[in-house]
């Protein structure tokens, strides 16, 4: 006999085929769908974002990976191994990265690729000369992002280029003003006679630094050798650009990152100590958490239904048995009864959560431009997505069938094999399965499939061992303690409901009998709303966090090398004008050269290269002094103390990082050089900085009496609305030699940046929340037996529709506001962890949320409750009776 | 009830016992019972006296702890679940109290489940006949919840009878029906009983119920304690004057 005429498989489909249509199997299929919906459209749609997000950032980088280098990379292997022995830094890996193979490689992988050579020279315009940032790039450059150029000043008409023709450069406004030349006219780089033959509006990866010396000028890549500008001991910085879809560009990471030598660096936008990258990291791990914690509760209301599913079908197993059904005919049909309902509701779950994840795209993609590079183009173009849907790929499909397999299969082993052991003797006796009545070791291993499972996806999702460990340890140990408190408070509830009106006593005495039955439910609804209240809390930390690094005067203008008699005037000119700005700060180059007694050329050169991190630059090269008499704001002192406004003695003050770095300690004497000068200094503090907020920041600090006699330029950061921009050009039209470096371009980027990632935090908190509110529902769900037999004793026994309903209510309400409550509670340590341990935020307390979680607690879970209990309050007495007797 | 007829069901000094708080308590204790076919037997007694109990054991829905149970000379006290299920199927039906219909299914389908289970390839015809027997032949395609008290117990006993059982046991079957419908009810089931000349073990308080049994045994504090009660010889029995409800020209 074919399975599909077995009498097993005709009476499964056909039990099937009626409950699905008598909405009896609604909540279980609900659950499923959810979980699958929420996983496919998460992953979906946070996928979408991230890689948009990072083609967005990426061009702040003008690429999406970058290998730099202070050398060229050596055309074959042999020339690697020739240049490994006359290179006695370098260390002694084998494999070392070279051209031919790079190439190669990013061939195989479609990755396409762009060079850039970065360095500084004089350039010469007439009788005029001035040093500039001279960038050399070629043909594809850049990868992503946009170099708008325009062909006069007041053209606004900007047209997307790459780079200049051979023969030609583009150049950055403020350098026609300073040589007084214009578009068309030829200038001397080095050896070569180049013409201008556009004004670079917007430069993608223009760098954040202000302390870059200044004007770009951007060339063709294949001018560079005419301009003989690169000399034996030239300081040179070359740089390697890569740009493909984001599997590609992984394996190209895993490919390069074991070659890279000391000489080298390979990154990415996020690794880049930038307020961008800092927000996008951070942007990212919320998203992924906001998934975790939706999958969760997914899974939660899975279990919670599988339960009731398990105890809905007992009385008909025993009928079975007892009409004499085999155990294999049993297990066969609800097999395949529970194979039917998971893979209706999985393939349910594909279809609702695409097309919420479409839907999530649409709302925002106006505040989204989905990139698309098209490999082996020379340009990343542009796509801005329509009503076109956007292809979501094969990774949330799948994860999104595993969780649904994941959730169907663990969660319901063990209410199954419960069903399925069913004694025929149920039928004659009301014998339902009572969990309080199993050992407690029966008990841990029915919960250990299910929290194996969620362990399972949890990791999936994460891919993070220590994220999804602690997560399932913190939610076991918090399930734990609210059961234990929560039975408290119940007991503590009673007590009170004793001394008030009839249905408050009848509410609390129902609360406490089924104090069992009603810890877990308590457990579910305050995981519920612990998480949702979580993810509502870490969205406006963050959002508050984002809209503080950019305060509506962000300063947007920096000026650089303002000469010590015109500081004077430039802060009388912000003082008149009503600018917010900074102080202004002195600027002293000078080089470390020694640490206590050791010489620290050594140190630096190693530290040079160091893979890591802040103005690695800057060390080891000259660099920016400044002295204060007042610690700078977002400079907090970690070790030591500030000095005296009016100290005489010389000190200095490190910030952190550095200080890490070179191992410097309170107390060491720091030897410094400047120009033909020596000092030395102890080091009496030691500073954490914002590098974040927009305003100078210094490694080294040193009080005034030390630095004040010599020589200095100075810097300050200012906020100039667009209305005084023409007041501040003229302004410096009297000083040419004070640069300007306007930084508006780039706060509007990382504005719309945080925009869009406000957007998608507030998309993702929207299924969260859908998925809390199915826990909730669910669990209500699973108690309506159980309530239905009350209420048709109560019935019986004279209680009125009002006392019935009130009681009903307010039962729900003190269960969702002791839920709310402790959901606070356990959401504010959370919170602490999440702020201290994921996000390295500054912490911070959440007391308005508390309100929110029990007042929306008591309100949403009494409503759902009183809801759910609706239909059977106002059925007939006889009805209920004859339902239930 | 003459000696050369054939035993259906023996017991022979079953007990069954649990333990409840470290405590043993004796449930059934010493219980001796023998049924022969075609007999009305009903099990009388107050609440708690253990009949149910019985019931369970003699259907094979449990083990004795102690004792022997035969139905149709099978050792019940012997078999595991498995073959006791097998039991159950080839040679037993049942009707309960609370009906037990399941609720997703509709009186029809509820109806062939035994049929299905021991692959009768007719069952859907057999079932529409036997709802026609209980009256209720336009409500096939009703579901449990939207038929009356009575009409739920007179689908069970169509389902009791589909698979034409050697023997039937029934768990007071009126328990839960108001007294008209009880009485309709329980025509029914002496009728159906008679006409598919089905052995009937009937657990009941009821003692009118009880009466229409050729004989009754009474539990008594888990004790069987009077076993010889017959209220009619078979031959007078089969001559009820109430209007059978069936049409015997079908039998």
């Amino acid at each position: 006999m074919s399975i599909l005429t077995a009498n097993w498989a005709k009476q499964s489909f056909r039990l099937f085929l009626h409950e699905l249509k008598r909405g009896e199997l609604t909540i279980i299929i609900l659950a499923i769908v959810l979980g699958v919906a929420s996983v496919f459209s998460l992953a979906g749609f946070s996928g979408q974002i991230k890689q948009a997000l990072i083609n967005e950032s990426t061009s702040f980088i003008a690429a999406d990976r970058i290998l730099q280098s202070s050398r060229p990379l050596v055309e074959t292997e042999i020339d690697s191994e020739v240049d490994l022995e006359n290179d006695s830094t370098a260390d002694s890996k084998v494999d070392h990265l070279n051209r031919i193979a790079i190439d190669e490689q990013s061939q195989q992988l479609n990755i396409v690729q762009a060079e850039q050579v970065l360095m500084s020279s004089m350039v010469f315009a007439g009788d005029n000369m001035q040093l500039v940032e001279l960038v050399a790039v070629s043909k594809n450059y850049p990868l992503r992002g946009e170099l708008l150029i325009s062909e006069s000043v007041n053209d606004s008409d900007e047209k997307i280029a790459h780079a200049p023709v051979q023969g030609t450069v583009f150049v950055e406004e403020k350098f026609l003003s300073l040589l007084g030349a214009s578009v068309g006219d030829d200038i001397e780089i080095g050896n070569a006679q180049l013409v201008i033959a556009g004004i670079a509006k917007q430069i993608p990866d223009a760098s954040f630094s202000v302390f870059t010396s200044g004007v770009k000028v951007i060339v063709n890549i294949a001018d560079l050798k005419a301009t003989n500008l690169i000399q034996p001991g030239s300081r040179v910085t070359y740089k390697y650009l890569f740009a493909g879809n984001s599997h590609d560009i992984d394996a190209l990471d895993d490919w390069v990152k074991p070659k890279i030598n000391d000489a080298q660096r390979w990154y990415d936008i996020q690794s880049k100590q930038s307020p961008l990258a800092n927000a996008l990291n951070r942007a990212e791990k919320y998203l992924s958490l906001a998934s975790l914690l939706g999958i969760i509760l997914a899974a939660v209301a899975v279990a919670v239904a599988s339960r009731r599913y398990g105890q809905k079908h007992q009385s008909s197993v025993a009928v079975y048995k007892a009409m004499g059904a085999s155990l294999s005919h049993i297990r066969k049909l609800y097999a395949l009864h529970w194979a039917s309902l998971s893979l209706f509701s999985i393939m349910v779950g594909l279809v609702f959560g695409y097309m919420l994840a479409q839907l999530g795209l649409y709302v925002i993609k106006d505040y989204l431009p989905i990139q698309a590079i098209q490999p082996g183009s020379n340009s990343s173009t542009l796509v801005i997505f329509s009503l076109k849907l956007v292809p979501l790929g094969f990774y949330p499909f799948i994860m999104a069938v595993l969780t649904g397999l994941v959730c169907a299969v663990a969660f319901s082993l063990v209410p199954l094999k419960q069903l399925i052991a069913t004694s025929p003797l149920a039928a004659l006796r009301d014998e339902k399965l009572r969990d309080d009545k199993q050992p407690l070791l029966a008990r841990i291993g029915q919960v250990l499939p299910p929290i194996i499972a969620l362990f399972f996806l949890l990791l999936l999702f994460s891919r993070s061992l220590v994220l999804s460990v602690s997560l399932l340890l913190a939610g076991i140990l918090v399930s734990a303690l609210l059961l234990i408190v929560g039975r408290m408070l119940m007991s503590i509830s009673r007590a009170v409901g004793t001394k008030s009106g009839a249905a408050w006593h009848l509410a609390m005495a129902n609360l406490k009998r089924r104090a069992a039955a009603n810890s877990v439910q308590l457990v579910s609804f305050t995981i519920a709303i612990k998480l949702l209240l979580l993810i509502v809390v870490i969205k406006s930390a963050l959002l508050s966090e984002w809209q503080a690094q950019l305060p509506d005067k962000a300063p947007n203008l920096f000026l650089v090398n303002i000469a010590n008699e015109q500081a004077k005037d430039v802060e009388d000119f912000i003082g008149q004008n009503d600018i917010v700005a900074s102080d202004l700060y002195a600027v002293i180059r000078g080089r470390l050269t020694a640490i206590n007694k050791d010489e620290v050329a050594k140190q630096v050169s190693k530290e040079q290269v160091d893979g890591n991190d802040n103005g690695r630059q800057g060390v080891g090269r000259e660099l920016n002094l400044t002295w204060r008499a007042q610690l700078p704001k977002e400079n907090i002192i970690a070790q030591g103390s500030w000095w005296h406004a009016d100290s005489t003695t010389p000190e200095v003050s490190i910030e952190e990082s550095l200080a890490e770095r070179l191992q410097i300690k309170l107390g060491d004497m720091l030897t410094f050089q400047l120009g033909s000068d020596t000092i030395q200094v102890p080091v009496t503090s030691i500073r954490t900085v914002n590098w974040q907020s927009m305003q100078p920041n210094f490694y080294m600090i040193f009080s005034p009496q030390v630095l004040a006699d010599f020589p200095a330029s100075f810097i300050a950061s200012l906020y100039v609305p667009q209305d005084k921009k023409r007041l501040m050009q003229q302004f410096l039209a009297n000083y040419p030699t004070i640069s300007l470096i306007d930084i508006d371009a780039l706060i509007e980027q990382l504005r719309k940046v945080i925009e869009q990632v406000s957007k998608a935090v507030e998309f993702i908190l929207v299924l969260v929340v859908l998925a809390g509110c199915l826990v909730l529902v669910a669990q209500v769900q699973a108690s309506m037996e159980e309530r239905e037999r009350e209420i048709a004793i109560l019935r019986t026994i004279g209680a009125k529709g009002t006392l019935l309903r009130n009681s009903v209510l307010f039962e729900f309400i003190a269960l969702g506001a002791i839920a709310g409550l402790m959901a606070s509670m356990a959401m504010e340590l959370t919170v602490y962890l999440l702020q201290t341990n994921l996000f390295n935020m500054q912490t911070s307390f959440h007391f308005e949320f508390w309100l929110l979680g029990i007042v929306a607690g008591a309100g949403f879970v009494g409503l759902v409750g009183l809801l759910s209990c609706w239909r059977l309050i106002n059925l007939p007495s006889v009805t209920l009776i004859r339902r239930t007797m | 009830m003459t000696s050369n007829s054939e035993i259906i069901l023996k017991t022979q000094s079953i007990t069954k016992s649990v333990s409840l708080e470290n405590k043993q308590l004796h449930l059934l204790q010493g219980i001796d019972l023998t049924v022969y076919k075609g007999e009305t037997v009903a099990i009388v007694g107050s609440s708690g006296s253990g009949k149910t109990t019985l019931l369970s054991l003699l259907a094979g829905l449990d083990l004795p702890s102690q004792g022997e149970v035969y139905l149709k000379n099978k050792p019940l006290h012997q078999l595991n679940e498995e073959d006791r299920s097998q039991v159950r199927a080839d040679h037993v039906g049942f009707i309960f109290q609370q009906f037990l219909l399941v609720n997703s299914l509709t009186a029809l389908e509820n109806v062939m489940l035994p049929a299905e289970l021991a692959n009768n390839g007719n069952a859907k015809q057999e079932a529409q006949a036997l709802l026609a027997q209980v009256g209720l032949s336009d409500r096939g395609s009703h579901f449990p919840s939207q038929l009356s008290g009575g009409e739920q117990q007179r689908v069970a006993i169509a389902r009791a009878f589909i698979t034409k059982p050697d023997i039937l046991f029934a768990d007071e079957p009126t328990g839960n029906l108001d007294k008209k419908t009880s009485n309709h009810i329980a025509d029914l089931l002496f009728d159906l009983n008679k006409h598919y000349d089905t052995t009937l073990v009937l657990v009941t308080h009821d003692l009118l119920l009880a009466k229409r049994c050729q004989r009754s045994v009474e539990m008594k504090d888990g004790h069987l304690v009077d076993q010889s009660i017959v209220q009619k010889p078979l031959a007078e029995q089969n001559q009820e004057p109430h209007q059978p409800i069936i049409n015997p020209a079908n039998a």
